[in-house]
């Protein structure tokens, strides 16, 4: 605020002085004209000289006719002197000089004068004294009127004078006031210009040292910065930018980006520097630079704006920034990031895998009731049965059949006990020892134990058994849980068959698992009890009328979910098919 | 005014042709350093020489004048004066000191007629130095008003 009201005062008092310099110099030069001009006109006066003239020739007219008296004068001298003073009243009588008797009140006598003069005769030749003393009597009071004319002139020229040398003074003396006011202002405008001089000294040393200052800048920035003017070519190429780049400012001073280096001549470097000419600032992460084709490529930050001159873009200013050491940390990240991510999915499936088998196991406890009914019924009814026969033939059997029977008591019997103590194992797995009963075990062997049991517990039903060629049927499980799932899905299978139609058991693998595909041709299960066939005490639609607890299925899953596998119903087809999945040995040892 | 000064002229001009047609009295003598010594002119032989006319105002009159005469160098040299100062004399004895060269940068005239009328005696006659003031601002100045001698009678080349 104080620079400004400065710098306005600055430049109204020069201006103020500048005006009143041209007033006075003007008014000064008038006045000269003025005095100049009175000295012209007034030198022409002459009035004293001429009427002494007058009196003079008057006087020798006088004097002649004396002479004449005295014969000592002729008649042509008296005729010369009557007509040297009648030259001296033609004189008088003429523009300036008659106007000056006018003035000064004497005209009408030197009219008067004037005609006596010309009434004048000269004398003939042989004049008479009285005739001399005629012509001395016209003019003798002559002299008197030049005299006393002379008088009055003296005064009023004197007069004259005085005013006219006052009025000069005055102008003198206005002239010399109006030279001091111009020295004065002369001297303001002289200090006002020193002032402005040196000030300009100063903001130019202090230019200088900001354009130093800002090379000093731009020479020891650790970021490259180059400039390139409005018709592209370069203008600041700074060391930074040649140590990155490779090039030095000789080889970039005054040349077009794109000869300077590939990079530049990229699409968005182009569009960059076109987009900040039009004033517009655009970065650029991460570009790759390449400075020599067979090394690794810098990565550099690229920051493109105008650079302004009073507001008009007189060019490109582009900041360079090596960002290969964020670039190689942003790599890593990611690299590290991928290989977190793939070791969390594997913990998580894991742990999913684990999740399931512990439902299952709970799931398994939580119906142990249900299942004691369902599963222990089964072993103590084919026990219970074949002791009643035994007991039924008393001594009519022999040893051979009382061996045979006693056999298939002690099976059923002995099947209960693994049962019992798969079960009690189960419970202390479930404690954190999940799959820790999993071992090898030939699945066909379980299976044809099973098959065996369910011809015993239901003779009536036929049941086919094969299996594909070559079939590797050896599992990781625990084995008494999978003979309980088989012994279930097959009973399952016996009890919801047509009447004289067979149950069928398929041994098949794929590369992860062993599957064991057992159906029947009985009842097609609906749609909407698909979905809760495995929940525990869900019984279908088509269990109506036949005996059953409805967690058959329920356990069968849970057992096969907690060694790995699966229980599932196989899509709707021709004939019901349950399948029971199991992890092979080898692929999971793989 | 300008009437009755006429009428005098003209009464003046009758009363002394008689006069000048009985015996010619010369007007202007020249004396000092002329080849031939003192030379005397009557008006009809300076009236016989190449006549210059010239128009100029005076600071004694009023309004522009036209001059008829010789031109003084042109008469110097016919008389092969050898001088660089002449003093010009007057009737009533007026006499002033004029340099040769004025005559020479000027076309300074010795002026027998004014308007086409013979200059009178009586008036500023019959010879009178006329400086073309009109035509060089320098002759507007006192100094050589003083130069303008009329009722000339004798020029002395110093």
């Amino acid at each position: 605020m104080r620079r400004l009201g400065g710098s306005g005062l600055g430049l109204i008092l020069p201006l103020i002085a500048i005006l009143v310099f041209a007033v006075l110099l003007t008014f000064s030069l008038l006045r000269m004209v003025e005095v100049e001009t009175d000295i012209r006109v007034d030198a022409e006066r002459n009035m004293l000289w001429v009427l002494h003239q007058s009196e003079s020739a008057a006087r020798r007219l006088i004097e002649t006719t004396m002479r004449a008296e005295l014969g000592e004068a002729d008649a042509e001298e008296i005729a010369l002197r009557i007509d040297l003073l009648r030259s001296r009243f033609a004189l008088l009588q003429d523009g300036p000089q008659q106007r000056f008797m006018t003035e000064i009140g004497l005209q009408r006598q030197l009219a008067e004068m004037h005609a006596t003069v010309q009434a004048l005769q000269p004398p003939p030749e042989d004049f008479t004294a009285a005739e001399a003393r005629q012509i001395r009597g016209a003019v003798t009071h002559f002299p008197a009127f030049f005299a006393r004319a002379a008088n009055k002139t003296m005064i009023r020229e004197w007069d004259d004078l005085g005013g006219r040398l006052e009025t000069s003074r005055d102008q003198l003396r206005q002239i010399i006031a109006s030279l001091i006011g111009i020295m004065v202002t002369g001297v303001i405008l002289t200090v006002t210009l020193f002032l402005a001089l040196r000030l300009t000294r100063q903001r130019n040393d202090m230019l200088r040292r900001e354009r130093d200052f800002s090379a000093l800048l731009i020479s020891s920035s650790g970021e490259g910065i180059l400039a390139v003017d409005d018709a592209g070519r370069c203008t600041i190429w700074n060391p930074a930018m040649a140590a990155m780049t490779g090039r030095a400012a000789e080889q970039a001073m005054g040349r077009k980006l794109s000869e300077i280096a590939g990079f530049f001549d990229i699409a968005p470097m182009r569009q960059a520097v076109a987009a900040s000419l039009g004033g517009k600032t655009t970065t650029l992460a991460l570009q790759p630079y390449f400075r020599d084709a067979h090394e690794p490529p810098l990565h550099v930050d690229l920051r493109i704006s105008a650079m302004r001159n009073d507001g008009r873009v007189v060019g490109a200013i582009v900041f360079m920034h090596d960002a290969s050491d964020r670039h190689a940390a942003r790599q890593k990240e990611a690299e590290t990031r991928a290989r977190l991510e793939h070791l969390v999915a594997e913990r998580t499936r894991e742990l999913d895998d684990a999740l399931t088998r512990e439902r299952s196991a709970a799931n398994l406890y939580r119906n142990f009731a249900g299942m004691i009914s369902h599963q222990f019924r089964t072993p103590l009814a084919v026990a219970d049965s074949a002791l009643q026969r035994l007991i039924r033939r008393g001594a009519r059997a022999d040893a051979d059949e009382i061996a045979e029977r006693a056999a298939g008591a002690r099976n059923a019997i002995s099947g209960l006990t693994r049962l019992v103590e798969s079960t009690l194992d189960a419970a202390r797995l479930q404690a954190g020892q999940v799959g820790a009963r999993r071992v090898a075990c030939d699945l066909t062997a379980v299976l044809e134990m099973v098959r065996a049991r369910q011809c015993t517990a239901s003779p009536d039903t036929r049941i086919e058994y094969h299996h594909a060629e070559a079939v590797d049927a050896i599992v990781l499980c625990d084995p008494a849980h999978a003979e309980q799932v088989l012994e279930n899905l097959l009973s399952n299978a016996a009890k919801y068959a047509e009447p004289d139609t067979a149950v069928s058991m398929h041994l098949h693998h794929d590369d992860a698992h062993v599957h064991c595909d057992i159906s029947n041709a009985g009842l097609a299960i609906e749609e909407a009890d698909r979905a809760q066939l495995f929940d525990a005490n869900f019984r279908g639609g088509n269990s109506i009328g036949t005996q059953g607890t409805g967690v058959g299925l329920f356990i069968a899953r849970s057992l096969a979910r907690m060694q790995g596998g699966e229980v599932s119903l196989l899509p709707d087809g021709t004939r019901v098919t349950f399948r029971l999945s199991l992890p092979r040995l080898e692929g999971a040892t793989e | 005014m300008r009437l009755s000064v006429t009428a005098g002229l003209l009464s003046l001009a009758l009363s002394a042709l008689p006069l000048v047609a009985a015996e010619p009295r010369p007007v202007l003598h020249v004396t000092g350093q002329v080849a031939d010594g003192a030379q005397a002119f009557d008006i009809s032989e300076l009236r016989a020489l190449p006549a210059t006319t010239l128009e100029t105002s005076t600071v004694v009159t009023d309004g522009t004048h036209r001059f008829t005469g010789v031109l003084l160098r042109d008469l110097l040299t016919r008389l092969d004066a050898d001088g660089d100062m002449v003093t010009a004399i007057a009737l009533n004895d007026y006499a002033v000191d004029i340099p040769v060269s004025d005559f020479d940068k000027f076309d300074v005239i010795l002026a027998y007629s004014m308007n086409g009328e013979a200059l009178d005696r009586a008036d500023k006659g019959p010879l009178w130095i006329i400086y073309p003031r009109d035509a060089h601002a320098e002759l507007q100045d006192i100094r050589y008003d003083y130069r303008w001698v009329w009722q000339l009678s004798e020029i002395e080349v110093r």
